[in-house]
């Protein structure tokens, strides 16, 4: 039943610009190094910091922001279709569970932003090869810091999705991403306890895989606790 | 008789404020039901129930004889629906719309076609839903309702904002569902007409209570013409009537007969006459059957 639910979830994000967007998140955050290494490339080899090591920093300095802008907008993008007509009752009258529905949308949305990562670490590295880094490529640690911010992102998704699906109004989930985007920004200067602050992966200990625990497991909190709450609204 | 759908003391409450009230809705196999009662008076919170959409506050409901809340993915399998306003993706096109049902019943991809053809859909099948008329989207919201074959429809307004000839041709589909393929159809409305001419059985809902449920001829019974006679003296005119054996019913300025032949009237009227009663006046007191609906929703208004 899943499959066939995540099949039409794919069907209904067509002529959205849906795919439009996963494919432009990860392009933007690597036409920014474009522009970082394009004009300061000199600088870079003065300070002798013109390595991979660097650049991969860079790199998923934009990141996070990057992704949970992405977050906000595709989860909304994902209400709205259904909120639009109110299909919510076309849908749940079909033979189908709640938990079932929401956990497509889920996967749907996950498997778009695994696309994202995929295209971010090959954007990566295709531009960093094109700028002969020093050293040479550690294709491990691209791999590795991309996704190690998409698994500290899962919070924030699981957090986004909840409030848009039962939101009549978007104006709330929008809200509360942008609060969220903000926040992301500003990583640095938030306490270790917030969930915009781990795709940073950034924390008082030094290890970012301690974000990433956190944040499948605390995603998947989350992801529960909204799951159970959709299953038990009536559909208006 | 064997019910398909049968709640028992179904009951939704917001807040304080009772939207369903006890309502035993009971519909047999193989019927039209037409669901009848005014905006607001809890038909679509009862459709909603009956689709699992929402939870009741009390009560069950059983349909094919089957516990909703236990099984409801085998009962909704067989069941279509159609909610208020049409539910549709208006970027995707007709085709593209139905296939995200279809997908979910796993019917063969031929039935599309279908329920295109059965709505007059068919031409235009690859075209955004977004462009379509109000009574296009409904058609098509009708035609996803078909999609899985359904032994039971549920189609809550379905001629809502559509014109005439939409309204007629809704309706011929309805009975030719009902008469070809043997589907059990309820259908809601407030207007009477609409149920009227195809349904078998009523049932009508006000203020969240049920307050008539049977089949459209005993409704019909209840709101027989009548024919009321004005005449210069009653008590006399009473008389002559009661030994002349004609049935009537008196009050002080009225005479009114149960529907008679036309003859039996220029019988009555002409004995009358002959015993010198003068007769000012006979009107044909039509009470429609919409005017029984009317006083029964009103009445449990207070108006």
């Amino acid at each position: 039943m899943i499959g066939k639910l995540i099949r039409t979830d794919f069907m209904k994000i067509r002529r959205k610009g849906i795919w439009f967007l996963t494919v432009l998140g990860p392009f933007g955050v690597v036409a920014l190094q474009m522009v970082n290494y394009g004009l300061r490339k000199d600088w870079f080899i003065q300070q002798d910091i013109y390595s991979w090591f660097y650049y991969i920093r860079n790199v998923i300095a934009f990141t996070p922001f990057a992704l949970i802008l992405g977050i906000v907008i595709l989860t909304s993008f994902m209400a709205s279709i259904e909120n639009e007509t109110n299909a919510w009752k076309q849908v749940i009258a079909l033979p189908v569970t709640k938990w079932g529905v929401y956990l497509s949308k889920y996967t749907t949305l996950a498997i778009l932003l695994v696309v994202s990562t995929c295209l971010l670490t090959l954007f990566s590295l295709g531009f960093g090869m094109f700028l002969g880094l020093d050293g040479g490529i550690p294709y491990l640690d691209l791999i590795k810091y991309c996704f190690y911010t998409f698994f500290a992102s899962l919070p924030v998704l699981g957090l986004q999705l909840w409030v848009a699906l039962v939101s009549k109004n978007q104006g709330i989930p929008i809200t509360l991403g942008i609060f969220g985007v903000i926040l992301s920004y500003m990583a640095y200067f938030l306490p270790d306890w917030l969930i915009w602050k781990w795709p940073s992966l950034d924390n008082q200990w030094d290890e970012p895989i301690i974000n990433v625990c956190l944040g499948l497991a605390v995603g998947l909190a989350i992801y529960l606790v909204g799951m159970i709450d959709f299953m038990r609204r009536d559909v208006k | 008789m064997e019910y398909i759908v049968e709640t028992n003391k179904l009951t939704k409450r917001f807040g304080k404020e009772y939207a369903v009230e006890a309502v035993d809705l009971r519909i047999p196999k193989g019927e039209i039901y037409g669901f009848l009662g005014p905006n607001g008076a809890g038909k679509t919170t009862t459709i909603r129930m009956l689709l699992g959409l929402m939870e009741p506050t009390l009560g069950n409901i059983k349909v094919f004889g089957k516990d909703l809340k236990r099984e409801r993915i085998g009962i909704l399998k067989k069941v279509g629906s159609l909610v208020e306003n049409p539910s549709y993706y208006p970027h995707l096109t007709a085709y593209e719309n139905l296939e995200t049902i279809r997908k979910i019943y796993g019917v063969p991809k031929k039935r599309i076609a279908d329920v295109l053809e059965i709505v007059r859909l068919s031409e235009v099948t690859n075209k955004k839903v977004k462009g379509f008329s109000l009574g296009m989207k409904q058609r098509l919201g009708i035609a996803s309702s078909l999609l899985n074959k359904p032994e039971l429809l549920i189609l809550d307004e379905p001629t809502n904002g559509l014109d005439p000839s939409g309204i007629i041709e809704i309706r011929n589909l309805i009975k030719r569902l009902s008469k070809e393929e043997g589907m059990t159809i309820l259908i809601s409305s407030h207007l009477l007409s609409e149920i009227d001419q195809i349904a078998d059985h009523v049932g009508v809902i006000s203020k969240g209570k049920m307050i008539f449920q049977d089949t459209i001829d005993v409704m019909r019974r209840q709101s027989q013409k009548k024919i009321s006679l004005k005449v210069n003296d009653y008590e006399r005119a009473n008389r002559i009537l009661i030994s002349n054996g004609m049935k009537a019913d008196f009050s002080i300025d009225s005479i009114t007969l149960p529907e008679h032949h036309d003859e039996d009237i220029a019988n009555i009227v002409r004995v009358l006459v002959e015993n010198n009663i003068s007769v000012y006046r006979i009107e044909e007191e039509k009470r429609s059957l919409e005017s029984t609906f009317l006083q029964m929703t009103a009445e449990e208004r207070g108006l």
